[in-house]
């Protein structure tokens, strides 16, 4: 396989993570069941909300696809987890039983992604990303040539990606087709330029994140810790059954948020 | 023409709950719309399908009702935190950046997100909440109220007097001494998630014997008069946002469990691991008789409400009727976190707005409280799908469903509005022949994919239900919500019965759920025998299916011989074109 420049950087940490470090191979694996799953929910929710009917068995086949990815994710997480440590002990074993991945990782919101794009771009945000997938997993399956059942299993999901590919392809050329040309673009450009935004973002947001861990961490040694010390005395409230206290009427306390 | 909207969330289980004129038209879990199991955000999906469903806009509103105090709980978080110090450092930076960013703000979200005027968003509290939606759910005049969870604001179980002059809270206990967390830290030892695992440690019971109650009696610490008081020394909820026990415990009861290791009863560690559960599910039930004690000997009533995600374990629901000094129990179907949200709409409507309550209530009918689809628009969804399917005429579709049952096969059963709280009562549910031994394999394998020790739950007609299960006398309500566990009389139901000898049973009344009723007697007139195994429509750690779209997927993935969305039925032929 012949590699871009650009691509460089991406090839390295997955011959780091196929090849040196099994256990972070069967973590990536249960991450993968997780988004594959998200994208399976994506998938559905197009389902219900296109006003398309020709391509409602589209996503919902393409819905069916994914969830069963996100199922061979989990049973190859589970199996890799389970060689490695009998015991159950792992931290592949965390993520798949994480049942708040989706929500933790911001992958699942209250809007659906389909209501977020509209039709064309939504189109056009599938075909960009199954691209990339496919490249992801086909680079894995061939990193994987001695681990032959795993590599299989990742050839079989790139088989049924590169049908993503091609119905998504496809809609966006009956668009263009039908003279759209310049939407089509847009939306292509959209979609790609929102992928390096919502990067950019992440990164912004762990930044953020970390300085505000930082400062938290700070206000926690200097005014929490000697707080502390004074709080010690009342540490414990006294247990037991204690009479409830006196209330005002309730339209007053309905008002407050204490 | 008044409309009142509570809303829960922030935590887990949010959800949203409308009532016109004080009754429940619309209630339904976010986790049903987002498809996040137990989704933890502003129930947003499901309040605007609330509305959708009654017609209305945010400006029609009353008012709405968030189901607790966020201010005093946030000041609970910090204060321990400031007395856990210096090892809550790495809970005090998470939940403080939670808070500072998302929590504290819940009042200004929901202006935005449902477009309300923030004049109109009211705060119950969090117990309140859970004892509003018992007592005023239930048919009871008066009544007793416990409310036992985890955590609310600082209350961890709070005792009340409910009657025509409203909720009069009596007394509580405070965090961290909590039954509820003490659970989910055996929960976590016992290698299942906090908040989602608890009803397996309750499965696990059934294959133990509680040999080491006085271990578990060393954590949570029951006094004579119904206290209790916890030894922090073996959890670490209060300064941990990661664990939930600490190596004390596991000193004192021997290594945990981890997550997704094989359960066997029959070796000598799952044998322990079986052993551990019933203990703290025994040292659990005796807390609960202790508090229905205490409650009893002050208010001399005769019917006691629960709420709390304790509330939920249907096992201690028995030995409270049985042990404790109450007559009737009743539990509100969402007894969780979930259920905050119809507590305070409630509570509104009836402590804040003043509306009396009716001089005989009537209890929450139905558990059909979420979104329904037409038979047209199924009808087009399948079309438009290209999935082969059978139109029934509707009037024949429990006969078709009863003939299939008989034959042994395994029907997915999507009819009407989807169900209020996590257990499926005949709206989304699989079902099967209960008289077949090998059904409770087959279904835990090859179509829910789930652990092999989980047991199915029994839907029996109203009227039959004492030739099969001791029922306790004063259970009746509780189970029709299947929130009770009772011994099995027969063995004619192996699928249905659980290596204890019990069985979660559901009793169907007619007016409940008239379709699945008849669909009872239809089997019932073929089989000698109205009974039906009934679990949940969806596959392990995935909500239940809500949507037509939904119910397709789940069922494509699964080995269930055929589904019942609406009056179709559709066989496992997959997708054409
Ligand atoms: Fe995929
Ligand atoms: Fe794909
Ligand atoms: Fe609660």
């Amino acid at each position: 396989m012949s590699v871009r420049a650009a691509d460089l950087p991406l090839h390295a940490v997955s011959w780091l993570v196929w090849k040196i470090l099994p256990g972070r191979a069967a973590t990536k694996m249960a991450e993968f069941s997780h988004t594959e799953a998200g994208s399976g929910l994506d998938m559905l929710a197009a389902t219900e909300e296109t006003p398309r009917p020709e391509l409602r068995a589209r996503y919902f086949r393409h819905a069916l696809d994914e969830l069963r990815h996100a199922r061979l994710f989990r049973e190859r997480a589970g199996a890799l987890a389970s060689a490695r440590s009998p015991q159950g002990r792992s931290r592949a074993q965390a993520v798949l039983e994480d049942g708040g991945y989706l929500a933790s990782q911001g992958i699942r919101g209250s809007e659906s992604l389909f209501r977020q794009l509209g039709e064309l771009e939504f189109l056009a945000f599938v075909w960009v990303h199954e691209k990339r997938g496919a490249e992801q997993f086909d680079l894995y399956a061939s990193l994987l040539r001695d681990d032959a059942s795993t590599a299989a299993m990742f050839a079989e999901i790139a088989r049924d990606e590169r049908f993503h590919i091609a119905y998504s392809r496809a809609e966006l050329d009956r668009y263009t087709k039908a003279g759209a040309t310049h939407d089509v673009r847009w939306a292509v450009l959209r979609v790609r330029g929102r992928r390096a935004w919502q990067g950019w973002l992440r990164l912004t947001r762990d930044l953020g994140n970390a300085m505000a861990g930082l400062w938290l961490g700070l206000l926690y040694l200097l005014v929490i810790g000697p707080f502390s010390l004074v709080a010690r005395a009342t540490e414990r409230p006294v247990g037991g059954i204690l009479a409830a206290p006196p209330r005002a009427p309730a339209a007053e306390r309905a008002r407050g948020m204490a | 023409m008044s409309y009142v909207l509570g809303l829960s969330g922030l935590y887990h289980d949010s959800a949203a709950v409308l009532l016109h004129d004080g009754k429940v038209v619309a209630a339904a879990g976010e986790e049903r719309f987002s498809r996040v199991k137990h989704d933890a955000g502003l129930p947003v999906l499901a309040a605007r399908w609330c509305l959708q469903h009654a017609g209305i806009a945010a400006g029609d509103l009353t008012c709405v009702v968030w189901y607790e105090k966020p201010l005093r709980k946030f000041e609970r978080i910090l204060v321990t935190q400031v007395a856990q110090f210096p090892r809550s450092a790495r809970a005090f930076r998470r939940s403080t950046f939670n808070w500072l960013t998302d929590k504290l703000w819940v009042k200004s979200s929901i202006v935005t997100e449902l477009g309300v005027p923030p004049e109109k968003v009211l705060f119950s509290d969090h117990h309140q909440s859970h004892a509003a939606s018992a007592f005023y759910a239930s048919p009871f005049s008066e009544a007793a109220v416990l409310t036992v969870d985890g955590v609310g604001e600082w209350a961890t179980t709070s005792l009340y007097r409910a009657g025509p002059g409203g909720l009069e809270p009596l007394a509580e206990i405070l965090f961290p001494d909590s039954i509820g967390l003490v659970y989910s830290a055996f929960t976590a030892y016992l290698g299942f998630q906090v908040n989602d695992g608890e009803y397996k440690v309750m499965g696990m019971a059934a294959y133990g014997q509680p040999r080491y109650e006085a271990e578990v009696r060393r954590v949570l610490r029951l006094q004579a008069d119904g206290a209790y008081d916890v030894d922090l020394d073996y959890v670490s909820y209060h300064w941990s946002a990661e664990d939930s026990f600490t190596p004390a415990l596991a000193r004192l009861l021997g290594p945990p469990r981890f997550p997704g290791a094989p359960f066997d009863p029959t070796t000598p560690e799952g044998q322990r691991y079986a052993d551990i559960a019933a203990s703290v599910q025994k040292v659990t039930e005796d807390a609960l008789v202790g508090l229905a004690g205490w409650l009893h000997a002050r208010t001399g009533l005769e019917n006691l409400c629960l709420a709390g995600g304790v509330a939920l374990n249907s096992v201690a629901n028995r030995q409270l009727l049985l042990r404790g000094p109450f007559a009737r129990l009743y539990v509100q179907p969402a007894a969780g976190d979930a259920g905050g949200a119809m507590g305070a709409a409630l509570w509104a409507w009836h402590e804040v707005l003043g509306n009396p309550r009716a001089a005989e209530p009537v209890a929450l009918s139905t558990p059909g409280l979420g979104q329904a689809w037409s038979d047209d628009a199924i009808g087009a969804l399948l079309a438009d799908l290209r999935v082969k399917h059978e139109a029934i005429d509707p009037e024949q579709v429990p006969e078709r469903a009863a003939a299939d049952l008989a034959e042994g096969k395994v029907l997915g059963w999507f009819q009407g509005r989807f169900e209020w709280g996590p257990r499926a009562l005949g709206h989304r549910s699989i079902l099967a022949d209960p008289r077949r031994a090998d059904m409770t394999d087959r279904i835990n394998a090859k179509i829910k994919f789930r652990e092999a020790f989980r047991p199915f739950a029994p839907s029996v007609r109203a009227g039959d239900e004492a030739r099969y299960f001791d029922v306790p006398p004063g259970g009746e309500l509780l189970a029709e919500w299947m929130l009770l566990v009772a011994p099995v009389r027969t063995a004619e139901l192996p699928a249905t019965t659980h290596a204890d000898g019990t069985a979660r049973l559901h009793v169907v009344r007619f007016e409940a759920n008239p379709l699945f009723h008849s669909l009872l007697d239809t089997f019932g007139d073929a089989t000698g025998h109205p009974v039906l195994l009934n679990t949940s429509f969806n596959l392990k750690g995935e909500p239940i299916v809500a949507s037509p779209v939904q119910a397709l997927a789940t069922f494509f993935r699964s080995g269930l011989d055929a589904l019942y969305l609406g009056s179709f039925r559709v066989e496992q032929s997959q997708v054409e074109g």
